[in-house]
Parts: structure tokens; sequence; C-alpha cells
């Protein structure tokens, strides 16, 4: 049953049904969490979720209609509805309600790899190459040299001498060419647009997670001694990175021949069996301290182009996605730590447009050098902005590795994402309406296709 | 046990579940109510092999509040329709008094058993009589439709039948609201009664019902009304539930709202029935993985009074029934043990009573309503068959050709 083709772009009547519909739950929640302030918990988090799923679904119509993309939709009513603003969702449920990333991240990865058709990647894979150099290494380059030149305005690395300094102006710089295959996916779903800038935006978003983590176990190897003075170098990370992405590949092929035969053979229930590889190989894959990211996106390049069922496997994610992206996103959004922002958003704004401005540039000259289409020239960077769980991810990591420097790396880092976070979807989406490359027709449903 | 373990194993009942109704139809095997899952998860549990240990199953409370106030949704959202067909408010009636009846027959022999055997007093006691009452109250639609369709029942008696067992929830479903009023968490600056909270409970429903249609419209655009259904689904459980209210009657309240107001009943109805099973096999693992028996001395007797009486009190139903309707005369006299059955409302009811007041009370209702279901599993399926083959509804299978 699909009534998506007869229905009608929603009129004014409709969307102040869904202003009101807004406004309605969250009274009720208010009046909840101030009638009983006590009682949260398990509770707390269920009205939690499904407030998310409503007011993100609601508040992404809404945005709809000054054509902002409905991730900052799903964004918008996390932060407003989260324990710094609002506060209808606390401190507990955000905490509880992020058990839901490693499902959402699994199934993002999953249909980032099923987008990459080895026919496409063949075609484009000089530009890619040249791409991810730039995108890397100019990024990398240019993000510490306007670390060092900010230093003063950055409170913790004021204290910082000079080698520290760099060693730490390093580790911003990797942090820097951390993508967000999330958002890219989440507009890629909104918009299905089809081109050259989604093509080329995806493909190295997606191959950006192998980058960063080779590059970031590199320059840790050279920021470990220059901000710890007793550390010393030690290539030994680097030999089990080398096993874990290759195990990575590994169960990546093996899990994706399975699903292609399971979508092949048997194709009931996809939904379940989504769910269960997305918790259950998730728990198996940081349990052997792979990375997860690298072998669900294996899984799905494999089902892509090793079987025939490529697009029934992307639908099927599409379908069984659309919730927990929302879920993902506005808790991502009531998740951002809004005080600390209020406190670091100049030095955090300056790191973010420099580097979106560093990215326009890296674009620009990879876009000559490979001869890419003008098109790809002039809108390849905007999808390479976004930031999110990688970023923070990787922040945390470094926060951990090097507690010298305190907690005010990651503080920064989290105010710089959180901008990139909400420009990015916005100049991606943007960037694929104006290249021509959002699609308008039909959304097809699983059921619309003549599966085998 | 590892939680993520338990879920993948609570995934792959989903699994299986969604296969047993494949199509939308009964296919014929599993049991009608879906006991072996009970049984199984009673294996499981603490009571038994103690393979799930009670914190780890406490990890998925709120996975069960979920599922409970989802079955009840869809019980709304079907309420007083069959397969495109509007049951005659006559039916509807007939339910809720048999429901009543029943209920009735079950609490008072219960309200002496415990006071005799137990030490349960005042609100306890009351508590534990009215939600057994109220877990065994129904006829499950599920095993009468499993008759009904694997045998290829039809006439006007199996569609009576039909009718009832879908009818019969509305009266359990509305009463737990007012069971929960008891432990309202809510603290408001002017006091409710037990009354007005019973109202409030289904009011959320409805408030939420009524926007949940006004969201969906007119133009069904399935993305956004699973996003809506969901959400809403999950919100009210959420709420209702931290205030202390029963979320399977809100829930209930809410799928009859969104039925009546949204005009999309039927595709409302095609979207989530099929879930219905995928839900329901987990929660009855879960369900009989709480359950135990161990401490409980006066449980067995309970269980006895229990069963006797509602054997008792559907046998007579099914003789008066007999004595006032033509097409059940010829039932025979089984035709009240048939109605014996129950299932997805029995262990609703019992589940969201054990996580609403853990302890005696809870453990006990569950207990009852999972015995209850058990013994209604192994008479009233066969019980209607005959009753229906006797009233002519049935056809006894062809003789093959080359037969004796």
């Amino acid at each position: 049953m699909s009534h998506d083709a007869h229905a009608t772009p929603p009129g004014i009547l409709q969307r102040l049904i869904q202003l009101l519909a807004l406004g309605v739950i969250s009274a009720v929640l208010y009046f909840a969490t101030r009638a009983a302030p006590g009682s949260g918990g398990n509770l707390g988090t269920i009205a939690s979720v499904g407030f998310v799923v409503l007011a993100g679904t609601l508040t992404s119509e809404l945005v709809g209609i000054i054509k902002l993309p409905h991730l900052t939709g799903y964004l918008l009513a996390g932060i407003i509805a989260g324990p710094h603003v609002v506060a209808l969702i606390d401190e507990r449920s955000v905490h509880d309600l992020t058990a839901i990333n490693s499902l959402a991240l699994s199934l993002i990865a999953l249909e980032g790899g099923a987008h990459l058709k080895l026919e496409t990647l063949k075609r484009g894979v000089r530009s890619l190459a040249w791409a991810s150099l730039f995108q890397s290494v100019v990024v990398l380059v240019c993000m510490t040299g306007i670390f060092v030149a900010l230093r003063n305005y950055i409170p913790f690395a004021r204290a910082l001498g000079t080698t520290a300094l760099l060693g730490t102006a390093l580790l911003w710089g990797s942090l820097a060419i951390t993508r967000s295959p999330s958002a890219t996916l989440g507009i890629l779903a909104e918009t299905r647009a089809e081109g050259p800038v989604m093509t080329s935006t995806l493909s190295l978003v997606m191959t950006s997670d192998v980058v960063v983590v080779v590059l970031l176990a590199v320059v840790m190897v050279f920021a470990r001694p220059m901000i710890d003075p007793g550390a010393t170098f030690s290539f030994g990370d680097l030999s089990d990175l080398g096993h874990d992405l290759l195990g990575s590949v590994a169960l990546g092929t093996t899990l994706g021949l399975f699903l292609a035969a399971y979508v092949r053979f048997v194709k009931a229930q996809l939904l379940l069996v989504l769910l269960a590889i997305g918790f259950g190989m998730s728990a198996l894959v940081s349990y052997i301290r792979f990375d997860s990211l690298l072998a669900f996106m294996v899984a799905g390049f494999v089902v892509q182009n090793l079987s025939s069922q490529g697009e029934a496997f992307i639908l099927a994610i599409e379908e069984t996605g659309s919730i927990v992206f929302i879920i993902f996103f506005a808790t991502a959004g009531a998740d951002l730590d809004i005080p600390l922002l209020r406190q670091l958003w100049p030095i955090a704004l300056a790191l973010s447009v420099t580097r979106a401005a560093v990215t326009w540039g890296a674009s620009h000259l990879s876009g000559k050098v490979a001869k890419d289409l003008p098109n790809v020239r002039k809108w390849g960077w905007a999808g390479l902005v976004s930031q999110a769980g990688l970023a923070l991810g990787v922040a945390s990591m470094i926060e951990r590795t090097f507690p010298q420097l305190g907690s005010g790396f990651r503080a920064l880092a989290v105010a710089t994402v959180a901008l990139n976070e909400m420009l990015g979807p916005v100049l991606f989406k943007l960037a694929l309406d104006r290249a021509g490359e959002t699609s308008h027709a039909p959304r097809p449903t699983l059921t619309s296709l003549d599966l085998p | 046990m590892n939680p993520i373990l338990l879920l993948m194993g609570l995934l792959v009942l989903a699994y299986i579940g969604s296969f047993v109704v494949g199509e939308r139809r009964i296919r014929g095997f599993g049991l009608p109510s879906g006991s072996e899952y009970l049984a199984l998860g009673f294996l499981l549990g603490p009571g038994a092999f103690g393979l799930l240990d009670r914190t780890t199953l406490g990890l998925f409370d709120p996975v069960l509040h979920v599922a409970l106030g989802w079955i009840a949704l869809v019980i709304g959202l079907g309420f007083g329709v069959h397969r495109r067909r509007k049951t005659k408010s006559q039916h509807l009636l007939l339910g809720a008094v048999l429901s009543i009846v029943t209920g009735a027959a079950v609490a008072g022999p219960l309200w002496l058993a415990v006071t005799a055997w137990t030490d349960l007093r005042g609100d306890a006691r009351l508590l534990l009589v009215a939600g057994t009452a109220l877990a065994c109250s129904e006829t499950t639609r599920e095993s009468v439709r499993w008759v009904t369709e694997r045998y290829g029942a039809k006439g006007p008696l199996s569609s009576l039948v039909s009718d009832v067992a879908r009818s019969d929830d509305v009266v359990p479903l509305c009463l737990l609201a007012l069971c929960f009023t008891s432990g309202v968490t809510a603290r408001l600056p002017c006091p409710m009664n037990a009354a007005t909270w019973t109202f409030a409970t289904l009011g959320v429903g409805v408030l939420f019902g009524g926007t949940a249609a006004l969201i969906i419209g007119r133009d069904l655009r399935t993305d956004e009304t699973w996003g809506t259904l969901l959400g809403i689904s999950v919100l009210c459980t959420g709420v209702t539930a931290r205030l202390g209210l029963s979320s399977v009657s809100a829930m209930f309240a809410m799928g009859l709202a969104i039925a009546i107001f949204s005009g999309q009943r039927q595709s409302l109805l095609a979207m989530t029935e099929p879930t219905e099973r995928t839900v329901l096999h987990p929660v009855l693992l879960l369900a009989g993985a709480r359950i135990d028996l161990h401490g409980a001395s006066a449980v067995p007797l309970l269980i006895l009074v229990v069963l006797l009486c509602r054997t008792a009190s559907k046998g007579l139903i099914g003789l008066v029934w007999q004595a006032a309707s033509s097409h059940a005369r010829t039932a025979g006299p089984l035709l009240g043990l048939g109605l014996l059955s129950a299932g997805t409302l029995s262990m609703t009811v019992g589940l969201t009573y054990a996580l609403r007041f853990p302890g005696v009370v809870g453990d006990t209702v569950l207990t009852l309503a999972a015995a209850s279901t058990l013994f209604g599993e192994f008479v009233g399926p066969f019980a209607l068959r005959a009753s229906l083959r006797a009233a002519g509804e049935v056809q006894d299978p062809a003789p093959s050709p080359g037969g004796a």
C-alpha cells in the first residue's frame, strides 16, 4: 500500500495543523515533565523518543517551507527540546537515546557503501584520488597553520609551548578532515539527488573514513612526543591499524555476501534483519575492535556491486532508517552543548568559516587538476563542510589520549562541530538544488520495485 | 545473559512471528495464542533454568512498555470493524457484556480466595482481584481467527463469535485505567479523584489520537505516517506511564480516536495489523520469563480458583447463548468452552500490571493471566471447532477417493 504517488504537497492549512500539533505535543510533554518531575528515568526516555520522532518529523516539514533540509529540522527539534533550551528532554534521556547511534551509524555506512557503484567509481577514480589528496593534505596543513595563528584566541592553547602547540595544531588539522557520512546520506535520502556533485561528494565522504583513520594514526605518532615530552616515537599503532583495516574489510565482505544472498533469496522482513545486524554486528565489531564504519560500508559496497540487489537494498535501508535517522539527528541536536557554544562561538565560528574556506580552496584546486565538470568544481566542496559524530568521536579519543590538553580541545571541537553540523547540510542541499541534481520524481517504495 | 544476545533472540522471535502471519493469513502453524513463546520464556527465566536474570529482564522494561502500547493501539484501530465490515452495535454490546460477566464471575470467588489464603488486604487485594478479573475477561480474537481460518468456518455463528471476540476488549482496557489511578505519580495543584483520572487517561489518548489524525490528514503519505504513528504512540506511552496512568488504556483510546477521526482506518490497519504478532511474540517471551513461582505458595490455589470460575462462567454463557440464539442451538454443549481462549489482551493486562505494580500484586496477576492463557490454549480452539462443526459451519474433509 502506498498513497505517496497521489499525495499533494502540503498546503498552508496542513502547515498550520503541523504547527498546532507541535504545540499540542510540546504542551502535553511539558505538563508531564512538570507534574511528575521525579518519575522520569526509563519512562522519561520513552516519552523523549516519541517526542523527538514526532517533533523531528513535524519540524522537518515546517523548515521545508524555507527550503531548509529535513535534517536541519531534526537538529532544531532536538536543540529546542533538549536540556539546554526548553528541557522537554533531560540529560539522562539524551544519554539513553545515544544508544541508537550504533544502529544509525551501521545503517548509514551500509547505505553509503551501497551508493558506491564500481562503475561510477572507476569513471571518477582520478577525480576521487585528487580530491582525497587535496582535501586531506591541504586541509590538514592549512588548518594546522590557522590553529597556530589563532592560538591567542583559544583559551587552552595560550599556555602551550611551541612544540606542544604544533602537536595540538596537527591534531586539530586531522580533526578538520573528518566529514559527516550521516549528514551526506541524510541529504541524499531527502533529495534523492543524482549527478556528478552527488556522486563525487558521496564517494569522497565515504572513503574519507579510511583516510581519516590512517592519517589520524600517523599524526598521533608524531604528535604524541610533541605534546608529551616523556613519550617516544612508536610505529606499533600503525601495525595494529593495518590489522584492523584488513579485518574490517574481510568482515564487511562476508556480511555483504550474506546480505546479498538474503535480499536475493529471502527478501522478507529486511527491517528486522537490518535491526539485528545494526545492533548485533555493531556490538561484535566493537568487541573485536574493528572499524565498524568501514566494515558496514564494505558490506553495502559488496551488495551493490556483487549482486543485482543494490536498489532494493538501499530502499530497505531508507525505509528502516527513516525513523532511526530522525532520532539520531534530533538526539545530536539535543546533545549540543549550547552554553559551551555560547561561550566559545567567536573562535568556533572563525575555525568553522576558515575550514569551509580551505575546503572550498582545496576543492577548487583538485577540480582544476583532475579536470572535473564545472558543477563539481563549483559545488563539490559544499557537501564536505558537515561534521558530526565521527569528528566528535575523534575529539573524545584525542582528549583521552592527551589528558595534558584537559577538556579544552574537546570543548572547542564540540563547539566547532556544532556549527558545521548546522551549517553543512544547508549548504549541501543548496548546492544540489543549484546544480540541478535534486530529484522531483515520486519516491519509490520497496513494493513498487519489481524484485526478483 | 548479555542484553545484546537477548535482543537478538527477541528480534529472531519477531522475525518468526512475522512469517507466521505472512500475507495476513494464519498459516496453521504455531499455537493460536502463541503460548509456546510464553512457555519458552518461563523456561529461560529465573523461575526455571535462570538463563535470564531479573536485572537483564529489567533492561527491557522500556521496550515492553512501548510494545504493549503498540498492541493496544492496533486493537483500538481495529475495534468495531472486521475485514472492512462494521461490527453490529448489538455484537459490540454483547462482547462488552460477556467480558463483564466473565470478569465478575472470576472476581467474586477470587476475592474470597485471596482473603482466605493470602495476607493481602486493602488496596493490594483490590488491585490483584481487579487486575485478574480484567485479564481473564476476554476471548482472544487470535484463537477464534485461527479456528475459523484453519478450518474454513463460515456461517452466522462463527461470524458472531468472531465479532464478540473482537468486541470484548473495550471493557478491560477502559477499566484498567481505573485500576491504575491508585498509583498516580502526577502532583497537581488541585487533586483529582479516581474517576477524573480515568477519564483523563482516556482523554489523553483521544487528544493524541485526534492530533495524529490531523497530522495524517486526507493524504496518507506512508513515510510521514509511520513517523507520526510511531512518534505519537511512543510519546503517549511515555507520558501516561510517567504520570502513573495506564498507557495501554490511553493507547487503545488513541487508536480508536485515530480510526474515527482520520478517515484512513483501513489503510492504517493495513499498515499496522501485520506488526501485531511481530511485536506480540517477543512480549510473550519476556512475559513468560518474568513469571516466578518460587515463594508464592498460594498461587497454585489461586490459579485453580481462576480457571474453575472462568470455565464455569464461559460454560454458563454458552448454555445461555444456546438458549437465546437459534444459530447457536445446534452448536452443542462445548460452545461456552470454545470461548475460553485467552491471549493477547490477557497477557497485555498481566504484563502491564507487572510493570506498574512490581511485587506480589503484579507478579500474581501476570501468573494468573499466563495460566488462563495456557489453559485456554488447550481447551478453547478444540471446543470451538467442535461447536462450529456441530452447528454445521465447519465442513468435514471429503473422504479421499481411494480411501476405505
